[in-house]
C-alpha cells in the first residue's frame, strides 16, 4: 500500500494531524501500538468491568484546531466544575471558577475576595497563552513575514492588555508559585491549592522558578483554575471524533501495530518498518512519539548530527508522576468529579519534591484523586466506581535500583493513605488497586520515562526551546519527518495543538 | 534656609561603591556633590576594617571582578589606588581525601581535570569559549538603561529594537545558549557539560552565591553567567583582591571623587528625604542638619530608598506594593578569622609546594551537588545549613599588610544562612553557626581550630544592622528574572528614576546590580546628566 503520510500515534495530536492532512488530498495511515486509539485519553481495562483514564485532565481543543477537524462527534462539553482542595482535617474546600462565591471564607475572607480577580486575571495570561498555541513559534532568525505578521498581532494584543497586566504578564511568568502565592494570598490552603495545579508533572517543588508558566499553561482554555471542559461522550470521546472525522476523509487508522523503526535513504524518510517486518512507503512521516523516542530510537544514528542528538538526549522528561487506579464498592463525595488536590500546604509539596531531588519517593506524596465513574458511570459495572490518583513524586529512576514490588506497594500505601484522610472508611471499599509507576507508563504508553508531558513544561524548554533549540518548527533534519506529538511546541494537554501545526509544515 | 555650605547640586545618600561612583561620575560632570555615609567607614559593604588589633579584614565583600572597566577607565581608578592582585587557583577538597584544583593557567586546569575526568577536561575548552561569548553578550545589556516594554514613548521603543537587535545579532545558537542561562538550574546547565560530580558542584557554586536558590533551583544558571561577567585587564571571569582589602576599593572612588571636587562626609545619617509637593529638594539628617540640593540619589536598597527615607504615602500604591514583594532574602554569612599560622588542608598535605601555592587562592567547600543541595534544603526550612557551602581566601598571603608577619587573616563565605531563621537570629543561634562553619571546615583543615586567635561570625541580621543591606541581601535583591532589567526594583520604575522629581535611585537594586560592579552608580549618573 502506497501513503503519502504515516502518523505514528493514534492519541488527539496523531488523529488531528492526519485529519488535517486528509483534507488535503494526502493519503494517509496512522499507526498506534496499542489495541486502541486515543493515547492517554484512552480509558484502560485496570481490572475486569472498570475502565480509567490515565489522565485527570480533559485538555484544551485550541479554535483553529476545531475549525480544521470539527470535532461534534465528541458532544457538547460539560460545564465547569470546581475542583477541591483537601484541608487539614480532610473537609474539601471547593476552589470556585471566576466569581462565583468562594468557600474558603472561613480560612481567609480576604484570599476569597481575592479570588475572582486571580482567577479573572490568570485566565486573561492563560488567554494570551492560548493565542500563542495556535500558531508554530517565532525564533530569533525568523524571518518570513507570514511568520511574523500573526506574532506581531499577538504582540500588539499583549500590549493592548495595558501597562499593569502587560508587566504583571512579563514578571510572573518567571517567577516560582511559591513567591506569587506568598505576594498574594495569607491562607496556607489556598497557597497550596494553586501551588499543586503549578508543579503538575514537573520534577520540581513549589519553589522554583518559572512554575508559574507550568500554571497558566494547565489554565489555556479554561475559565479558571483547573477547569478544563471534558467531552460528555467519555474521556476518550475527542479522540474517537478525532478518527471520525479523519475516516470521513480517507485515513486509515491501524492499531496494535508496533513501528519498529523511521526508515531513511540519502537524508529523506521512506517510511516506516513495522516490529512484524512489513515495511509502508511514505515521503512524509510525523511522529507523535516523544522526541527522545523518534528521534533517538526510531531513527537509526547514522541520520542523525551527533550535535542533534546532543541535544535530545538533554531534554529533560523526568517522569515522576505515578497512577494508582481503585475499583470501588462506594461512590465517592461529587466533589471527585473533577480532581481533589490532597496536600494542605507548600510545605508538605516542596517536601515531597525535594526526595525526588535525590531519586527518592516522597516519604509523604502529593496526591490528587477523582472518579471519573461519577461523570461516565459506564466505565465501572452498576453501583461501582473508580477513583483514580495522580501521585508526585515517583522518579521514573530510583536511586535505589529499579522499581520493585516492596516499592509498589510502598507507594500505593502511601497514596491511600492520603486518600484515607479524606475518605473514611477508604480501604474497605477498595476492590482492587491498580499501579502504574512511571516506568510502567513508559512500557504501556510508550513514552519514554513514562513522562507525559514529553518533556517537562519548564521555561529553557517550550516555544522555540521544544523539542530542542533551533528545532521548533515541526520539520526534523531528516526530510519529511516531523514531530507532532506533546514534546513539541505547544506541547501537552492542547489536544491536537501540535498535530495541527505539524501537519501545516508538512503540508508546506 | 541652609548655610551656603550645606547646598549642592546633587547628594548622595550612602558610601557604598555604587554610591561613590554616581558621585565621582557627577563631579566629573561639573556638579557639586556632596555623599552622606551614614558610619564612619566608607565603602558600605565593601569596606576593610581593623577588628582585631594587627588584623585587617574585608569584612562583607571580599573579592572583585566585576567593577566595570568604562568605570576603571573614566575615574582613572587605578591612579587612585586602585590595585587588583589575582587569585591564582581554587581547590575543591574531596570527601575521598582528594582535591580539584582549577589555575589561573589554563593547561594547568586541564591537566588537572584529566586526573579525573578526560572528557570534562575536553568539555572545559568549549564550555569557557561559550561562557566568554555570552559574558560579551551580555556586556552591552549591561551598560543599557533598560527600555519599558509596556511604553509607547520613542526612546522606549528605540531601547527595544536595539535590544531586539543585539539578540538577532548573536545568532540563534548563541542567543538559545543565553535563554538557556537565563533560565535554567545551574546543575542541569553543568549536566549538559560535564559529568565530574565535584567540578559541577565547584562550579555551580558561582550560581548559588548572594541568593536563596539551590544549584537545582530554575534561574541559578542566570547567577552562575552574572559571575563570569568579570574582567580583570580586559580577561573575563578573573577574580582578584583589592591590594588593602574591598575598603581600598572604596577609597579609591572616593578618592576619584573627591579629586573631582566633591566632598565626602561620614557619620552623617540621612534621616529622610526632604520633598516639597512632588519635588525631593534635600535631606535631613538624623543630628537634625538639612542639606539643600535639587538633586537627591539614594544609594540604599529599594526598601529604604521607598519607605524609610520617604513616607510611602507620598508614593503611588503601585510602586509600594512592588517595593513590598520585592525580594532580598539574605542567604549569606561571613566567618573572619585571625590566625597564629597557616592552615593546612588535609588533601595537599603531602606536597608542601602545592599547598603554598593553594593557599594564593580560594578554597571551596562544595565535594558534591548533592551536598549544596541539601545546604540548601536546610535554609528553605528555616535553619542555617549544617554543612554549609564556604568559598575560603587567604588575603594576606597575597597582601602581607593584611597581618602580623607569620600570621594570617581568613575569610570564610559561607551559605545558607537564611536571614529568615526560625525564630530569628540571636548570639546563641550566630554561636551554632559559627562552630558549624569551623567544624565543616575542620573536616578538610583539622588544625584550623588550634590557630584561631580571633573569630567574627556575622549573620544576615548581622550584615542588615552594620550595613543597612536589607534582610543581609548583598546583592540589595535577589538577582531573580522577576527582578531584573526592566523589573529591577520594580516595573515602570527601572530607569533610576522615582515618581518625585530630583529624586533617584543608584544602588545595587537597579539594573544591573549585584557584586562590586558599579554599573548601577554609573548608568544613574548618567541618565541624571542626561547623557
Amino acid at each position: 500500500m502506497i501513503y503519502d503520510a504515516v502518523v505514528i500515534g493514534a492519541g488527539p495530536n496523531g488523529l488531528v494531524a492526519a485529519a488535517t492532512l486528509a483534507g488535503r488530498g494526502k493519503r494517509v495511515v496512522v499507526l498506534e501500538a496499542a489495541d486502541a486509539i486515543g493515547g492517554h485519553t484512552r480509558a484502560i481495562e485496570f481490572t475486569p468491568g472498570f475502565r480509567a483514564p490515565l489522565s485527570d485532565d480533559a485538555g484544551w481543543i485550541p479554535p483553529s484546531v476545531m475549525r480544521e477537524v470539527p470535532m461534534t462527534a465528541a458532544g457538547p462539553f460539560m460545564v465547569n466544575t470546581s475542583a477541591y482542595v483537601a484541608a487539614q482535617d480532610g473537609s474539601l474546600i471547593r476552589l470556585p471558577v471566576r466569581s462565583e462565591g468562594p468557600d474558603f471564607t472561613r480560612h481567609s475572607a480576604r484570599d476569597a475576595a481575592k479570588w475572582p480577580e486571580f482567577t479573572a486575571r490568570f485566565s486573561r495570561f492563560a488567554a494570551i497563552l492560548g493565542r500563542m498555541y495556535q500558531l508554530p513559534p517565532a525564533d530569533i532568525d525568523t524571518t518570513s513575514l507570514g511568520d511574523i505578521l500573526p506574532l506581531a498581532a499577538l504582540g500588539l494584543q499583549v500590549r493592548m492588555l495595558g501597562r499593569a497586566d502587560m508587566t504583571e504578564f512579563l514578571r510572573v511568568m518567571p517567577m516560582s508559585v511559591q513567591d506569587f502565592a506568598d505576594d498574594t494570598f495569607e491562607s496556607e490552603l489556598v497557597k497550596a491549592a494553586v501551588a499543586a495545579a503549578a508543579v503538575r508533572d514537573l520534577r520540581q517543588g513549589p519553589r522554583s522558578g518559572g512554575t508559574m508558566y507550568n500554571l497558566v499553561h494547565y489554565m489555556a482554555g479554561a475559565a479558571g483554575l483547573r477547569s478544563r471542559q471534558w467531552a460528555l461522550n467519555g474521556p476518550d470521546a475527542v479522540s474517537l471524533a478525532a478518527a471520525a472525522v479523519g475516516k470521513g476523509r480517507g485515513v486509515e487508522i491501524q492499531t496494535g501495530v508496533r513501528v519498529a523503526r523511521i526508515t531513511v535513504r540519502n537524508d529523506a524518510v521512506t517510511g516506516v518498518a513495522l516490529e512484524n517486518g512489513d515495511e509502508i512507503s511514505a515521503r512524509l512521516v510525523i511522529s507523535t512519539a516523544d522526541p527522545k523516542r523518534t528521534l533517538l530510537g526510531l531513527v537509526e544514528p547514522q541520520w542523525l548530527d551527533p550535535e542533534i542528538g546532543l541535544a535530545v538526549s538533554n531534554i529533560k522528561l523526568r517522569g515522576c508522576t505515578a497512577c494508582v487506579m481503585y475499583a470501588t464498592d462506594a461512590a465517592p463525595a461529587d466533589a471527585f468529579k473533577a480532581p481533589v488536590s490532597l496536600t494542605s500546604s507548600t510545605v508538605a509539596l516542596e517536601k515531597a519534591a525535594d526526595a525526588a531531588k535525590y531519586g527518592e519517593m516522597s516519604a509523604e506524596p502529593h496526591v490528587e484523586c477523582w472518579s471519573p465513574s461519577l461523570r461516565w458511570p459506564s466505565l465501572a459495572p452498576a453501583g461501582k466506581h473508580i477513583l483514580v490518583a495522580r501521585m508526585q513524586y515517583a522518579p521514573y529512576a530510583l536511586k535505589s535500583g529499579p522499581w520493585s514490588t516492596t516499592d509498589v506497594t510502598s507507594l500505593e500505601k502511601k497514596v491511600a493513605a492520603a486518600i484515607s484522610r479524606v475518605i473514611p472508611r477508604f480501604a474497605e471499599s477498595v476492590r482492587h488497586a491498580h499501579v502504574l509507576t512511571p516506568k510502567d507508563i513508559e512500557t504501556r504508553f510508550g513514552v519514554t520515562e513514562g513522562a507525559l508531558t514529553q518533556g517537562e513544561m519548564m521555561l529553557d524548554q517550550i516555544m522555540f526551546m521544544r523539542p530542542i533549540p533551533g528545532w521548533g518548527r515541526y520539520a526534523m533534519p531528516i526530510r519529511g519527518l516531523f514531530l507532532g506529538g506533546a514534546g513539541a511546541h505547544p506541547g501537552p494537554g492542547i489536544l491536537g495543538g501540535a498535530g495541527i501545526l505539524a501537519a501545516r509544515a508538512a503540508l508546506k | 534656609m541652609p548655610a551656603p555650605a550645606n547646598r549642592f547640586d546633587a547628594l548622595v545618600i550612602g558610601g557604598g561603591h555604587n554610591g561613590l561612583v554616581a558621585a565621582a561620575y557627577l563631579a566629573r560632570g561639573g556638579k557639586k556633590v556632596c555623599v552622606l555615609e551614614r558610619r564612619p567607614v566608607l565603602g558600605g559593604a565593601s569596606v576593610t576594617e581593623e577588628i582585631y588589633p594587627g588584623f585587617k579584614f574585608s569584612v562583607f565583600s571580599y573579592v572583585v571582578s566585576l567593577l566595570r572597566p568604562e568605570i576603571i577607565r573614566d575615574l582613572d581608578l587605578p591612579s587612585h589606588g586602585l590595585q587588583i592582585l589575582p587569585l591564582e587557583s581554587t581547590v575543591t577538597p574531596m570527601d575521598n581525601g582528594d582535591y580539584l584544583a582549577g589555575w589561573a593557567d589554563w593547561d594547568e586546569t586541564r591537566r588537572e581535570l584529566v586526573r579525573h575526568s578526560p572528557r570534562d577536561a575536553e568539555a572545559m575548552v568549549e564550555f569557557g569559549r561559550l561562557m566568554q561569548h555570552m559574558a560579551m553578550a551580555v556586556k552591552p545589556i549591561l551598560g543599557m538603561v533598560p527600555p519599558d516594554p509596556a511604553s509607547m514613548a520613542p526612546s522606549d521603543l528605540m531601547g527595544l529594537l536595539k535590544l531586539g537587535g543585539h539578540f538577532r545579532s548573536l545568532g540563534a545558537e548563541r542567543f538559545h545558549a543565553l535563554y538557556k542561562l537565563m533560565t535554567m538550574s545551574s546543575a542541569d546547565y553543568l549536566d549538559e557539560w560535564y559529568e565530574f560530580d565535584t567540578l559541577k558542584a565547584t562550579k555551580s557554586a558561582s550560581g548559588i552565591i548572594g541568593t536563596f536558590l539551590g544549584p537545582r533551583s530554575p534561574g541559578s544558571a542566570y547567577v552562575l553567567l552574572h559571575h563570569y561577567m568579570g574582567e580583570i585587564d580586559g580577561a573575563f571571569r578573573a577574580w582578584g583582591f583589592q591590594k588593602g582589602g574591598t575598603g581600598a576599593i572604596s577609597e579609591a572612588i572616593a578618592n576619584a571623587a573627591r579629586a573631582h571636587g566633591c566632598e565626602i562626609r561620614t557619620d552623617a545619617s540621612v534621616e529622610r528625604v526632604l520633598v516639597n509637593g512632588e519635588t525631593a529638594t534635600g535631606v535631613v539628617l538624623t543630628n537634625g542638619d538639612e542639606l539643600r540640593a535639587p538633586i537627591v540619589i539614594s544609594g540604599l536598597d529599594p526598601r529604604l530608598t521607598f519607605t524609610r527615607l520617604l513616607d510611602p504615602r507620598q508614593l503611588p500604591t503601585d510602586l509600594v506594593d512592588g517595593v513590598s514583594r520585592y525580594k532580598f532574602r539574605g542567604s549569606s554569612g561571613k566567618v573572619n578569622l585571625a590566625l597564629s599560622g597557616l592552615p593546612e588542608f588535609a588533601a595537599l598535605k603531602h606536597d608542601k609546594d602545592l599547598m603554598a601555592r593553594a593557599a594564593r587562592g580560594a578554597f571551596s567547600i562544595s565535594p558534591s551537588m548533592e551536598y549544596l543541595e541539601r545546604a540548601y534544603d536546610d535554609a528553605k526550612y528555616g535553619q542555617f545549613s549544617r554543612n554549609p557551602y564556604m568559598d575560603i581566601v587567604i588575603p594576606s598571603m597575597i597582601d602581607p599588610g593584611m597581618a602580623p608577619p607569620g600570621k594570617h587573616v581568613m575569610s570564610v563565605f559561607v551559605q545558607y544562612a537564611p536571614h529568615n531563621i526560625t525564630g530569628g537570629w540571636d548570639d546563641a543561634k550566630r554561636d551554632a553557626f559559627g562552630n558549624a562553619v569551623i567544624k565543616t571546615i575542620a573536616r578538610y583543615a583539622p588544625n584550623i581550630e588550634s590557630l584561631i586567635l580571633h573569630k567574627q561570625v556575622i549573620t544576615p541580621a548581622d550584615i542588615e544592622r552594620i550595613t543597612g543591606l536589607t534582610e543581609g541581601n548583598i546583592f540589595q535583591g535577589e538577582l531573580a528574572l522577576h527582578q531584573l532589567f526592566f523589573l529591577r526594583p520594580v516595573p515602570a520604575w527601572a530607569k533610576y528614576r522615582t515618581p518625585l522629581r530630583g529624586y533617584w535611585q543608584c544602588g545595587a537594586g537597579t539594573h544591573p546590580g549585584g557584586g562590586i560592579m558599579g554599573a548601577s552608580g554609573r548608568l544613574a549618573a548618567l541618565e541624571i546628566l542626561g547623557q
